[in-house]
């Protein structure tokens, strides 16, 4: 049974000035099975992020439905973590007090919260920084605790809006193979968007490209890769194949944007 | 001296204190140089004595707490209004739209205007200078705190709801202490406003407090006291000021820069 059914979702943004309104996202139907690694794959401006918002129940679709378990998203809520790509912790804030927000909003007990938000601090390689402020954090010590933050609420998918894009390639290529350690390990549902090619196979279990603007899915593909994927894996021959596929799908698209 | 390149903090000592020297140098060319009638101005020295006599004999000090306390009476009492109403206009555009226009109307209507009406509908008792007060800073804090907690990136409060973050708890948890440190830099500069209505709100129809101790002194041509009690009220300010700051560095240490 499908963990998240979007149905036929679509966005337009009204007419301003007495313009004409805007297609975002043409009306758009994905399944995603519970436990699977989903990247939305498309160029800049495709309506990827506004699908994943829609879910994420942060903007409202023009029309279509979207089901997590079954139940009707409406607005945002714990079952859904989001991270964003800007760096949304809150600085006043320290590491463990971000981590254990959300726990503080469900009513766990102090004692509890600070277990768990020592405990994610650990997973994500900060220990030690559990008092630090997030003005003295890197970004890619900043974005890791963002996923902390929402993994600590325990929810239903996790759903990601570029979340590395904003860190230099190297700490990017980390921060890659640390989400898939803890996915590997926790097995939750992920939807991950992305523009970047090999970000979206290195950890996907299935890529869903969208066209450029106004937005639909362009091609769904299965990643058959193993686990555990060790990093050397982006330099095999089925990496690499399936790399120039997308590549040529993406390129398509970019090209009749800029047309 | 190079372009926007900070100074050391002794040397920000060293020069800030230079000014007052060059200040007092000056004054005392004019006065003791005999350039300047004693009736108009004292020099340093005899507004020292003056002071001291102030102070010894009549009973200064008790003028200095009476003025502090309408000051902070006042400034704490639009503090409680003007806290939770700046804070729903942050939150709550339909609210700011209500209140915004008139609050902005209000702010431009100067405290000391109001000063004779207050003596009709409160008299010349405490009541009036603790309201001039009251008019003088509650409607700047109203807009300025409505900025402060209305000024907040639109992700932060995106995130907290997607934590399970409901209305009041964004409120208390994300707009609040997002603001704060502003809010508090906010009450240090409208209590330094609050400062100068007292003075006016005491020149009239006062019978204690550092205002009707200058007016008193005009009486008697003695300008030494009236110096005195100026520089006196600028120290206080800048002991509040100083106090202000130091308290707000140590509230929040992840806002410093």
């Amino acid at each position: 049974m499908s963990k998240l059914v979007i149905d036929q979702v679509g966005k337009s943004f009204p007419a301003r000035h007495g313009g004409q309104a805007t297609r975002a996202l043409l009306p758009t139907s994905l399944s995603v099975a519970d436990n699977d690694f989903i990247t939305i794959l498309g160029p800049s401006g495709c309506g990827k992020s506004t699908l994943l918002r829609m879910v994420g129940g942060l903007e409202t679709p023009t029309e279509g439905r979207i089901l997590l378990d079954g139940e009707p998203v409406s607005g945002p809520g714990a079952d859904r973590g989001f991270v964003f790509q800007s760096y949304t912790l809150f600085p006043w804030l320290t590491v463990a007090q971000n981590i254990a927000f959300g726990l503080r909003e469900k009513g766990v007990a102090e004692g509890e919260r600070l277990r768990i938000a020592a405990d994610w601090a650990g997973r994500i390689g900060l220990r030690g920084f559990e008092n630090h402020y997030p003005k003295q954090l890197s970004g890619g010590m900043q974005q890791r605790t963002a996923i902390a933050r929402a993994l600590a609420n325990d929810p239903k998918i996790l759903l990601l809006d570029e979340p590395f894009g904003a860190l230099d390639n190297q700490t990017r290529a980390l921060m890659q193979e640390m989400l898939l350690g803890i996915w590997e390990r926790e097995r939750k549902t992920v939807l991950f968007v992305t523009h970047d090619v090999e970000e979206a196979i290195f950890m996907a279990s299935r890529v869903v490209v969208i066209s450029a603007r106004p937005g639909r899915i362009k091609a769904d593909i299965p990643v058959d890769l193993p686990h555990p994927r060790p990093y050397t894996i982006k330099t095999t021959p089925d990496f690499v194949a399936l790399k120039e596929r997308l590549v040529e799908e993406i390129r398509a698209e970019v090209m009749a944007s800029a047309a | 001296m190079k372009l926007l390149q900070p100074v050391s903090a002794p040397s920000r000592i060293g020069l800030g204190l230079a000014f007052f020297a060059l200040f007092v140098a000056l004054w005392s060319v004019a006065t003791f140089g005999g350039f300047v009638q004693k009736l108009f101005l004292a020099d340093p020295l005899t507004m020292l004595g003056e002071g001291y006599n102030l102070l010894v004999r009549y009973g200064f000090s008790f003028d200095i707490a009476m003025t502090i306390w309408r000051v902070v009476g006042g400034f704490i009492l639009a503090v409680i209004v003007a806290l939770p109403l700046g804070i729903l206009m942050g939150a709550y555009k339909p609210i700011e739209a209500f209140f915004e226009p008139f609050v902005s109307f209000a702010r431009y209507l100067p405290a000391s205007a109001f000063i004779p009406l207050l003596i009709l509908w409160a008299g010349i008792g405490e009541a009036q200078k603790l309201l001039v007060i009251f008019i003088g800073s509650v409607f700047q804090l109203i807009l300025m705190i409505a900025v402060a907690v209305g000024s907040i990136r639109r992700d932060l409060v995106d995130a907290a709801y997607t934590l399970g973050a409901g209305d009041r708890s964004v409120v208390m948890r994300v707009l609040l202490p997002n603001a704060a440190p502003e809010i508090a830099e906010i009450l240090r500069m409208v209590l330094g406003w609050a400062w100068t209505y007292v003075i006016v709100a005491e020149l009239i129809g006062s019978s204690s407090g550092i205002g009707h101790m200058i007016t008193d002194s005009q009486a008697l041509l003695n300008t030494g006291q009236i110096i005195f009690g100026i520089i006196v009220i600028g120290l206080i300010g800048l002991i509040s000021d100083f106090l202000f700051k130091a308290v707000n560095q140590r509230l929040f240490p992840w806002a410093a820069k």
